[in-house]
């Protein structure tokens, strides 16, 4: 088959939204089929930009390439899902969040425009009528189904994919006294709860954060809080790491810590899987909850301070606990079937 | 359900800020009401139905409006109190309630004379009427042509207040059937509201003595203009023979007080009338009850409903008005009209006639009482205005998309050469928006569809593209 992977991009940001469509991309390539993926640029403000971008994906004719028919569309993300199709099949990261789960939360923007609520309603709108065009409909994780049964009544089937490389994670013999944090740093993420929980442990959890800042100057703003709650000696800040190097302190990690707010899947969940790491998240985190299970494979805390930095104590004052949760958590994801062939069986099913 | 309510609050002098006092205890039991003002001062007594916040237009709060369900914007004719809300509802979408039919005054005050730029009163006035609307405009603002009624009477402007809205509420059935022709936004009428006293029983008009020894009282209040008549009353009181059978009052600042004390002297009339200025109102509640005959005389009118008639009525007081616009849509029995060509011919007859039948004019009285208690209570207003916000709510996304619709013909406009963009925005302008049907096919913009402009730039490919595009969301 032709099939196009239909895709939105903020030019110049790479993330694991990216990743995906790649590996998607590769595996229908490796199952016999001619893949592309087409990449929708997206600016985001101000927000009557939104809808020219919604329009612009209307206006797209991608049925035919050069004569030869196209015969799937696959919609990944917000608007490029919106793009027409014939045959199109949805299998969604996740909707414009401010306009519906974060519309009123501290990290909204949508909501200080004051057209705010006139491009939410218009961008929901739009999603209960276009989406339903789709033959059928997957979402990337039982969290991001349930906010599309939520907000717009469209029933979708949670389907779980494998992180990038996913083979090649591996746990070293003996574990470092460290917690690892990969993600990049963004607001969404909270490495800032992480650091004002540390100030508050009782052990002297140290911690090390991989990934570059999403916005200008918020890894000097994460490095001055880490300063001003004197914890800043037992944070180490990596930046951007490569896949290999990330592998490696996957492996010698004690655990791995990621808490952030309402995540639609997060591959970090299934990388710490993979790498046999016990993964300490948040009640309020979404996707990992779908994969840890409290003092099974991780520890699930609540989003205060209090509790997360009882949780790190917990996994810094139990190594043992630690490994035989993470072993678990990596026989848990094999039972998952989580791999790329299982995907796209699904999605051309 | 959470409101956004900018209007003038008491005690602006303004009916429009006691009529916000009036619904506000009915509409609370429908919603959650936030009362935003620029004034310094406001009444406390609001706070007992609604929080009182401050806004400033330079640093406006645009998410904690957007918490609301809904904002609603008060507009009338005067740019003091209604400048500051219509520069918010430019921004931030929601219904409008009109408190004038005509908006000409209001712009005109506040391009010319509040913010010294004829240049943009004059732009609004080329994009909604044309060159004609222009070169009027441009006589007008150097003092010659037209007078401010005619302008306001022949370009009343009234769609540029609703440019941004969501929804529009009026209180005349007479703006309901105009602007139904020329908008396609939500829109409801609803008749002013006013409640009866609450310590009478429904049916029960205040008791007002049967009209005793002369002279009758004549009251004349509010905010006295040009368009109020004092002059002819004056006139029409002097050259009546029986003119010492009466005395008149009258409450409220007046536009050209100096020119109405001039010709009360030169009338004769120092005995008779009596200029009491603006006063609390308690005061003029008093004088409401003490008095035997309301004249409530509007030449040219706005085309408002009248507050002060309902006052007027609350009080079981007999009235003259004008018949014109929505006093001459009031029910016989209720009023006793003035013609514009006859006034003070009519004025003397009706004054003539209640010397000999005063119980006729008293049941008059009467009658307003119960018509008010019938159609104006406060809570028949809350939902009606209940109804319409959840109409407007669902216009919201489509308003987006009108804007979408704008923008993208101004688009296709300036490469297909076929369609000039200014042109076609006048066509939109006069249309004011899109139609929506529920059926996709009624979706394809149907104005547009029909008009000779629309036809020619649809010739282009991308256009009809464009549009399929728009009717599927």
């Amino acid at each position: 088959m032709r099939i196009l992977i239909a895709t939105a991009q903020v030019p110049f940001i790479r993330g694991g939204a990216e990743a995906h469509a790649e590996g998607l991309r590769d595996a229908l390539r490796a199952e016999g089929h001619e893949a592309e993926i087409i990449w929708i640029p997206f600016k985001w403000y101000p927000p009557d930009k939104i809808l020219d971008h919604m329009l612009a994906c209307r206006l797209l004719d991608v049925t035919e390439a050069a004569g030869l028919r196209v015969d799937l569309l696959i919609g990944l993300k917000f608007p490029a899902y919106l793009i027409p199709h014939p045959n199109k099949v949805l299998w969604i990261l996740h909707q414009y969040r401010t306009a519906y789960e974060l519309w009123d939360h501290a990290l909204s923007d949508l909501i200080h425009w004051p057209n705010g609520a006139e491009i939410r309603d218009a961008i929901r709108q739009a999603d209960r009528q276009i989406l339903p065009e789709a033959k059928s409909i997957f979402a990337n994780s039982g969290n991001v189904a349930r906010r599309l049964k939520d907000f717009c009544g469209i029933e979708a089937v949670p389907l779980y994919h494998p992180p990038p490389h996913a083979s090649t994670f591996y746990c070293a013999a003996e574990a470092r006294e460290y917690l690892f944090f990969p993600s990049r740093l963004n607001r969404l993420k909270r490495q800032s709860l992480v650091l004002e929980a540390l100030a508050r442990t009782r052990a002297a959890v140290r911690v090390s954060f991989a990934g570059a800042p999403a916005e200008p100057d918020y890894a000097e703003e994460l490095q001055a809080l880490a300063r001003k709650l004197k914890v800043h000696e037992r944070v180490e800040w990596l930046g951007e790491v490569t896949e290999e190097e990330k592998r490696r302190l996957y492996a010698h990690a004690l655990g791995v810590i990621y808490t952030p707010l309402d995540e639609d899947y997060g591959y970090v969940t299934l990388e710490a899987m993979l790498s046999s790491k016990a993964l300490i998240t948040c009640a309020d985190s979404g996707g990992p909850l779908e994969f840890v299970r409290d003092e099974e494979t991780g520890l699930v805390s609540e989003p205060t301070l209090e509790a997360l930095a009882a949780a790190m104590d917990k996994l810094w004052a139990h190594p043992r606990q630690a490994k035989a949760w993470g072993e678990r958590g990596k026989a848990l994801y094999e039972r998952l079937d989580i791999t790329w062939p299982h995907v796209v069986r699904r999605l051309l099913s | 359900m959470k409101l956004n309510w900018f209007s003038p609050l008491p005690p602006a002098s303004t009916d429009i800020a006691h009529y916000t006092t009036r619904v506000l205890a009915a509409l609370r039991r429908h919603a959650e009401v936030t009362l935003w003002t620029d004034q310094d001062k406001w009444d406390s007594r609001l706070n007992e139905h609604a929080e009182v916040r401050r806004y400033k237009l330079r640093r406006m709060r645009w998410a904690e409006l957007n918490r609301g369900d809904m904002s609603i914007y008060h507009i009338g004719n005067n740019p003091l109190f209604h400048g500051s809300i219509w520069q918010v509802s430019q921004r931030h979408p929601g219904l409008v309630v009109l408190h004038d039919q005509r908006l000409h005054h209001f712009f005109a005050g506040l391009y010319r004379d509040r913010w010294r730029d004829t240049a943009a009163y004059l732009a609004q006035m080329e994009f909604y009427y044309g060159e004609a609307g222009r070169s009027d405009a441009a006589l007008w603002a150097s003092n010659q042509g037209l007078k401010i009624d005619e302008m306001a009477e022949r370009y009343p402007l009234t769609l540029l207040a609703l440019e941004n809205a969501l929804g529009v509420l009026v209180h005349t059935e007479e703006a309901f059937h105009q602007l139904t022709g020329v908008s396609q936004r939500p829109m409801a009428y609803a008749p002013l509201p006013f409640a009866a006293a609450l310590d009478r029983k429904p049916g029960q008009p205040p008791a007002r003595d049967k009209p005793g020894g002369q002279p009758y009282r004549l009251i004349v209040f509010g905010y006295i203009s040009n368009n109020r008549r004092l002059d002819a009353l004056l006139k029409a009181l002097a050259d009546l023979p029986e003119r010492d059978g009466f005395r008149l009052d009258v409450y409220g600042q007046i536009s050209d007080e100096r020119e109405v004390r001039a010709l009360v002297h030169g009338l004769g009339l120092k005995n008779l009338v009596r200029l009491h200025g603006f006063v609390p109102e308690t005061e003029l509640d008093a004088a409401l009850g003490a008095a035997h005959l309301a004249i409530n005389l509007r030449y040219p009118t706005m085309g408002e409903a009248s507050g002060s008639q309902l006052r007027i009525w609350s009080h079981a007081l007999p009235s003259l008005v004008t018949e014109v616009g929505w006093y001459a849509t009031l029910p016989a029995n209720t009023v006793a009209r003035v013609r514009p060509a006859h006034e003070i011919e009519d004025i003397q007859a009706h004054l003539r006639a209640f010397l000999s039948e005063p119980t006729r004019f008293l049941r008059m009285g009467e009658e307003g009482y119960r018509l008010l208690e019938e159609q104006h209570a406060p809570e028949i207003y809350a939902r009606s205005l209940m109804n319409l916000v959840a109409r407007a709510e669902q216009y919201r996304n489509y308003s987006a998309s009108e804007r979408l619709a704008h923008k993208a013909i101004r688009e296709v406009s300036a490469w297909t050469g076929g369609a000039k963009a200014r042109e076609t925005l006048q066509v939109l302008a006069r249309k004011n928006s899109l139609i929506y049907g529920k059926t996709k096919e009624e979706r394809h913009l149907p104005w547009l569809r029909d008009s000779a402009l629309f036809k020619r730039a649809m010739r282009s490919a991308t256009l009809q593209r464009f549009v399929r595009a728009l009717g599927d969301y």
